[in-house]
């Protein structure tokens, strides 16, 4: 997967046209071949960009900070990315006529090993939901897998309210609650979140494994019906904790509960929590 | 000087390793989810003393935990009772097998902080019970660079106890500090020689220690000037650089929390019905509300202004009063940046827009 051309293509129209202030998409550190996200303002720049399955990071990311806000924004998405940002779109975080959108048919990105991501072998939407233009012209129809539930997740299922209290404890325990999850999340864009109050006592910042457990979970929570399996939290935990078992748990309740919901599939669709459906059940609460 | 250098093998340094965990508290890198943190080890078995450092987190909790219980209280209708405490720093004499030594060399980077204005009394206790017992590194990692930092690495006494791999699998070690003799002789260093597990070294070691070392040096990618970052940084202050080259950091403050050499916390208290604890824990300059003040107004409101906070910290304002930068060249914030910013890179880049 190596798109690098088309992006820079793209880019150079977009500044030639005069459509957009700002191009974030990614180009190499320029010491190994790791790649780090570009924010281009000057046209001379675009032969920086790259674009191929070290593209990792979720650029939607950008589009809550200072200096992306009320900016005109051309932004590379790969599938996961463009469901974030359809969400955005619907929260009203971002105004679409803002955006140019470039997408991407993601093949799939690599984590720090080379080994294709789990969440990229799982993934159902590798095609972006949504896009101004395509780098490769229209979507390919590649074959996506249709909605499985993780194996983790399966091996969750099957635990008692206490063996899995003590299965998430025991990821908490290693949370050293610098909340780079949170920061890192596309979805969490609160001018003050819950779980950074510096004056509660439930939520503060102290390294213990209740003070964790308080703010992972309330943070899944709130991500309940949002997420969309990018993994960037897990890419910015230094302590590589598996947060993929909060989200994807939370995905499959909602995904059988709440009519086959997927977070951000459709322009305009709202999270489960904030739409009202006769058909949802009202047996459980999360 | 006299030298006291013993030389053992694979063998001789487990029987020792394992010596050491049945007769102390010994601390070291424990793995979980495929990442390192120094935690108390009971057993070989357990923790890997040789754990790669791009995967471990450093041992500065251990000096500076993440969260210090400063304080208890209880309030109730009889009255309010306050304690002091700090469990944690009550320990007794503690060894840390497998620091390495850019992460060791933080805590001497560290003491001159924790001895300015304030001495840390729980600080000083921890590092006076401690001996730090460290394996060389053979190679340098992908973002290190702590040869181009302003200590002499090679004859660094930041460990007590430095283990060198040799040649012909050869293992030197070498007492590096007075406490690291002490400690090798409560570890019955003579027995060991008798039994023929060590032996005293000969004069060919140090040589072989150094070739080892130039081998290391020799294989670092990065490399820069300190001096002359040094220089160019404190003139740059007004920089528009700074803007750009934070630009795509995303303030997730992992590199802070990471950092072997940040010291910045903050306090929170823990309530329960009547009682509480209250919390030193980590915080960092990159967070929005770090320079809040009571009635609202933040002196560093937008994020490259942290941003140059915590690299000028590092490489000017530090250095200026305590004469050494802020930073061991580790490479662990970038190791553990979502968005792979390196800081060897940026401070090079920002640097390098400044005419001479």
């Amino acid at each position: 997967m190596d798109y690098t051309n088309q992006i820079r293509e793209i880019a150079s129209k977009l500044f030639a046209e005069g459509k957009i202030d700002v191009f974030v998409g990614y180009r190499m550190t320029g010491f190994d071949e790791n790649q780090v996200p570009a924010l281009i303002r000057d046209p001379n720049e675009v032969s920086k960009l790259v674009f191929t399955d070290k593209s990792v990071f979720n650029l939607t990311n950008y589009l809550k900070q200072d200096h992306t806000r009320n900016k005109r924004i051309g932004l590379v998405v790969k599938g996961c990315d463009s469901r974030a940002l359809n969400l955005l779109l619907t929260e009203s975080q971002v105004k679409r006529e803002n955006l140019h959108i470039v997408g991407i048919p993601c093949k799939g990105v690599v984590d720090e090993s080379g080994n294709k991501m789990q969440n990229c072998i799982e993934c159902i939407f590798p095609n972006p939901v949504v896009f101004d233009e395509m780098v490769d012209g229209t979507p390919t129809g590649s074959e996506a897998p249709s909605y499985q539930v993780n194996t983790d997740i399966r091996n969750i299922a099957a635990m008692n309210l206490v063996e899995r209290r003590a299965c998430f404890e025991e990821v908490f325990e290693s949370c050293i609650r610098c909340n780079a999850c949170r920061h890192s999340c596309p979805m969490c864009y609160c001018a003050k979140c819950c779980i950074d109050q510096e004056t509660s006592t439930l939520y503060h910042g102290a390294n213990t494994t209740s003070s964790a457990f308080h703010a992972l979970m309330t943070w899944s929570l709130h991500l309940a019906g949002r997420c969309v399996d990018c993994r960037n939290c897990e890419k910015a935990c230094p302590s590589h904790l598996p947060l993929h078992l909060l989200h994807k748990w939370n995905e499959q309740v909602i995904y059988e509960n709440f009519q086959e919901h997927l977070a951000g599939v459709h322009e305009g669709d709202r999270g489960a929590f904030y739409k009202y459906n006769m058909k949802d059940p009202d047996d459980f609460i999360m | 000087m006299s030298v006291e250098l013993f030389v053992t093998d694979k063998a001789g340094l487990t029987k020792f390793y394992e010596a050491i965990i049945s007769k102390n508290e010994t601390y070291a890198p424990v793995e979980k989810f495929g990442k390192y943190d120094f935690k108390r080890v009971s057993s070989l078995d357990a923790c890997n003393p040789d754990a790669p450092i791009a995967q471990t987190l450093s041992a500065k909790p251990l000096f500076f935990p993440r969260s210090a219980k400063i304080m208890k209280y209880t309030a109730d209708h009889s009255g309010t009772s306050v304690k002091e405490t700090d469990e944690d720093s009550l320990a007794g004499k503690r060894v840390i097998l497998g620091m390495k030594h850019c992460d060791a060399r933080a805590l001497q980077v560290l003491d001159k902080v924790y001895n300015w204005d304030y001495i840390d009394t729980d600080y000083q206790r921890r590092r006076e019970n401690t001996v730090i017992i460290s394996t060389r590194c053979d190679k340098a990692g992908t973002h290190c660079f702590c040869t181009s930092l302003d200590y002499d690495v090679e004859h660094s006494d930041a460990m007590d106890v430095a283990i060198v791999n040799g040649t012909d699998g050869k293992i030197f070690i070498e007492p590096r500090t007075e406490k690291g003799k002490n400690f090798l002789k409560e570890m019955n260093i003579e027995q060991r020689i008798s039994n023929n597990e060590f032996q005293i070294a000969d004069e060919t070691a140090p040589e072989a220690i150094k070739q080892h070392y130039e081998a290391f040096a020799a294989s670092f990618r990065l490399k820069m000037d300190y001096k002359e970052v040094n220089a160019k940084l404190s003139k740059i202050f007004d920089s528009p650089e700074f803007e750009n080259v934070s630009a795509n950091c995303i303030s997730c403050n992992t590199c802070a929390f990471v950092c072997p050499t940040c010291h910045c916390f903050k306090i929170s208290d823990e309530k329960v019905k009547d009682t509480g604890v209250r919390y030193k824990s980590y915080d960092s300059c990159n967070n929005g509300y770090f320079t809040l003040m009571a009635g609202g107004h933040n002196p560093r409101p937008v994020k490259y202004r942290r941003w140059r906070q915590r690299t000028l910290h590092k490489f000017v304002y530090y250095k200026e009063r305590f004469g050494e930068n802020l930073c061991v060249g580790c490479g662990k914030c970038t190791n553990s940046c979502p968005v792979n910013i390196s800081i060897f890179e940026v401070v090079n880049q920002v640097s390098e827009t400044v005419p001479v």
